[in-house]
């Protein structure tokens, strides 16, 4: 069923009732698993992640390619796509191209922001677990990724916080009036061009950005600048996460 | 009738701390004028109104100041950045962040228990809980008969018969290699192999909860019940080790032949008898130390040995039923259990308060 695009020029709301600059809410906790190095659980909306880190530690020996053996910490990522978080029951082999290339996008990115040079040849392993999907699938995990990195007290440069913005007709619309969108939902996703972006902090330096379906050159500025600032609004947030945490923490510790 | 629309409550909501205060010197600098004159002091100070920075956050951006662990300084300006969430420390002019939690990373001289992974042909490969595991050389063992044996060839070759994969073990950080792994050593009777006991893996020396470097790692305490002596080793690196005590034969003899008396068990991988009486005091010291854990609070001989007067006081008090940890999935099996938990963690709070 085609997203019904009509409604929005009325009274400027979407599906779901948020205006067109609104995050849906984003909730996090850290430190979920006590045996896992560092530990995360991440809602967007109804996108619901669970990240777990461990390392760094030595990992196993890569037969000769000596990819773990540098003088930098190699990071792995693995994704597991819950079979029921979807609206259809899809089984997802082990070696699907979407997820692997997520894999390999938060693999760089953390590469480059973390520290990795003081933990010559160990492996720093971040496994994710998505629950429930519903759009800015991307973003979820990033976000995750990173309360899950602080909490194992990896030094990073600074947080990466990542969000999907989009724009509010498709590109064969052609609409030259079309407003920027932030935060995708599913349904948003599979009918309006959307881009996934992550800056590093609060600084407007961007880390990550995927682009997969087709826009107009003159609505990708927008999108762009209303994506970076809907990371600012969620390093806010990822932030009074790791702070309160670290409250209760010190609290705790002061006894 | 009227229809009011509530915003949804999200699934599980934090306690909502003010948190605007400290957000005022995210981009300002922290404050740090009055006590740049503190005594340096070994031991992480915790206080709660320490001043906690996340990553990404400017601590300051006055050039005096020495950048540390957990910080760095960002290209072409003099801002010194945190890297990590946790407390600022500053030492003279060395300005550091101690992560709120991070794996151990070791330093020489701590005790630390750890699990034999790797056997190579001149030593061992020993995973500490550090980023890098660890190296026991097979010269800085104690070989059996004396302290004065040269080591040969045939101990290379039997080197399985000291320590083989799985194995724990209790050694000293003797050297650090440049990439920040460390290299162990058993030279001395406390440390070696052990037996006759349980492992635990808690957070270790990082921020937190968990082990804490202090006077002493390793002690022994007299159980009731008739449950005996009971050793405990707390490894710095969060793995800790509680068996039964085992009295030295021969005390009486010069060191030296103490050196040869013990060695001939001390690489047995055999369990001695252990009472039941025994195995329900080293649960209950378990328990302890997990409640501990879980209640964020620091792991050292004072509080254990609080807390386990405190275990054996509510023990007596429910007549029966017995609160000791018996193993399984929980740290104290039953709903009633758990709330006796949670009165001791209460319990010392308030002893470590008054």
């Amino acid at each position: 069923m085609p997203l019904d695009t009509s409604t929005y020029s009325l009274a400027l709301l979407r599906l779901d009732g948020r205006r067109w600059n609104e995050l849906r809410r984003l909730t996090a906790q850290i430190s979920t698993q006590a045996a896992a190095d560092g530990s995360s659980y991440l809602e967007m909306g109804n996108t619901k992640v669970i990240c777990t880190v461990t390392g760094p530690a030595e990992g196993k020996r890569t037969g000769g390619a000596g990819t773990g053996g540098g003088n930098e910490a190699e990071v792995r990522v693995e994704i597991g796509i819950a079979g029921f978080s979807g609206v259809d029951r899809k089984r997802r082999g082990r070696n699907d191209k979407r997820i692997s290339e997520m894999q390999t996008t938060i693999s760089n990115t953390f590469a480059s922001s973390l520290f990795t040079h003081l933990y010559p040849h160990s492996t720093i392993n971040i496994n994710i677990h998505i629950l429930s999907q519903d759009g800015s699938l991307l973003a979820a995990c990033l976000n995750a990724s990173t309360l899950a990195l602080i909490d194992a007290g990896i030094p990073m440069r600074n947080y990466i916080c990542a969000c999907t913005a989009g724009s509010t007709s498709s590109h064969s619309a052609n609409d030259e009036a079309a407003d920027p969108l932030l935060d995708l939902n599913n349904l948003e996703e599979q009918e309006l061009p959307f881009l996934t972006v992550a800056t590093v902090g609060e600084s407007d330096e961007v880390a990550v950005l995927v682009l997969e379906t087709r826009v107009q050159m003159g609505r990708l500025e927008g999108m762009l600048a209303v994506g970076v600032d809907g990371c600012k609004q969620v390093r806010e947030i990822l932030d009074g996460v790791v702070r309160r945490r670290g409250k209760r923490i010190l609290e705790s510790a002061a006894v | 009738m009227a229809i009011t629309i509530l915003p949804p409550a999200p699934a599980y909501l934090e306690p909502q701390d003010d948190i605007s205060s400290d957000d005022s010197d995210v981009d300002g600098g922290v404050d740090l004028e009055g006590n740049s004159g503190m005594r340096p002091s070994k031991r992480a100070r915790h206080s709660s109104d320490q001043e906690l920075v996340t990553p990404g956050e400017i601590v300051t951006d006055d050039p005096q100041w020495m950048r540390g662990h957990g910080t760095y300084v960002a290209p072409s300006t003099t801002e010194i950045v945190a890297t990590v969430a946790g407390t600022v420390q500053r030492t003279n002019k060395l300005l550091s962040v101690r992560p709120l939690r991070a794996r151990y990373t070791p330093e020489i001289g701590d005790l630390v228990v750890g699990r034999i992974v790797e056997v190579q042909s001149k030593r061992w490969r020993v995973d500490v809980g550090a980023p890098v595991l660890a190296s026991l050389p097979l010269s800085a063992i104690n070989l059996p008969g004396g302290i004065l044996r040269k080591r040969t060839e045939t101990d290379e070759l039997q080197i399985r018969t000291f320590f083989s994969e799985g194995d724990l073990l209790v050694a000293e950080v003797q050297s650090l290699y440049a990439d920040g792994s460390a290299s162990l050593h058993t030279r001395s009777l406390k440390y070696g192999k052990l037996r006759n006991g349980v492992f635990m893996s808690v957070s270790g020396t990082g921020g937190g909860g968990g082990v804490v470097r202090s006077r002493r790692q390793v002690w022994t305490i007299d159980t009731v019940h008739g449950g005996g002596k009971v050793d405990v080793i707390l490894g710095v690196n969060g793995y800790i080790w509680i068996s039964k005590h085992i009295e030295v034969v021969g005390g009486d003899t010069a060191i030296t032949r103490i050196e040869e008396s013990v060695s001939s068990t001390v690489y047995s991988s055999q369990n001695d008898e252990i009472a039941p009486e025994t195995r329900r005091e080293v649960s209950r010291i378990r328990g302890v130390i997990e409640i501990l854990v879980q209640e964020g609070l620091r792991v050292d001989e004072d509080m254990v040995m609080k807390g386990y007067e405190a275990a054996v006081e509510v023990d007596s008090e429910n007549q029966g039923e017995s609160n000791a940890y018996l193993g399984g999935e929980a740290v104290v099996p039953g709903a009633v259990d758990m709330e006796i938990a949670k009165q001791e963690g209460e319990e010392l709070k308030n002893v470590k308060r008054a």
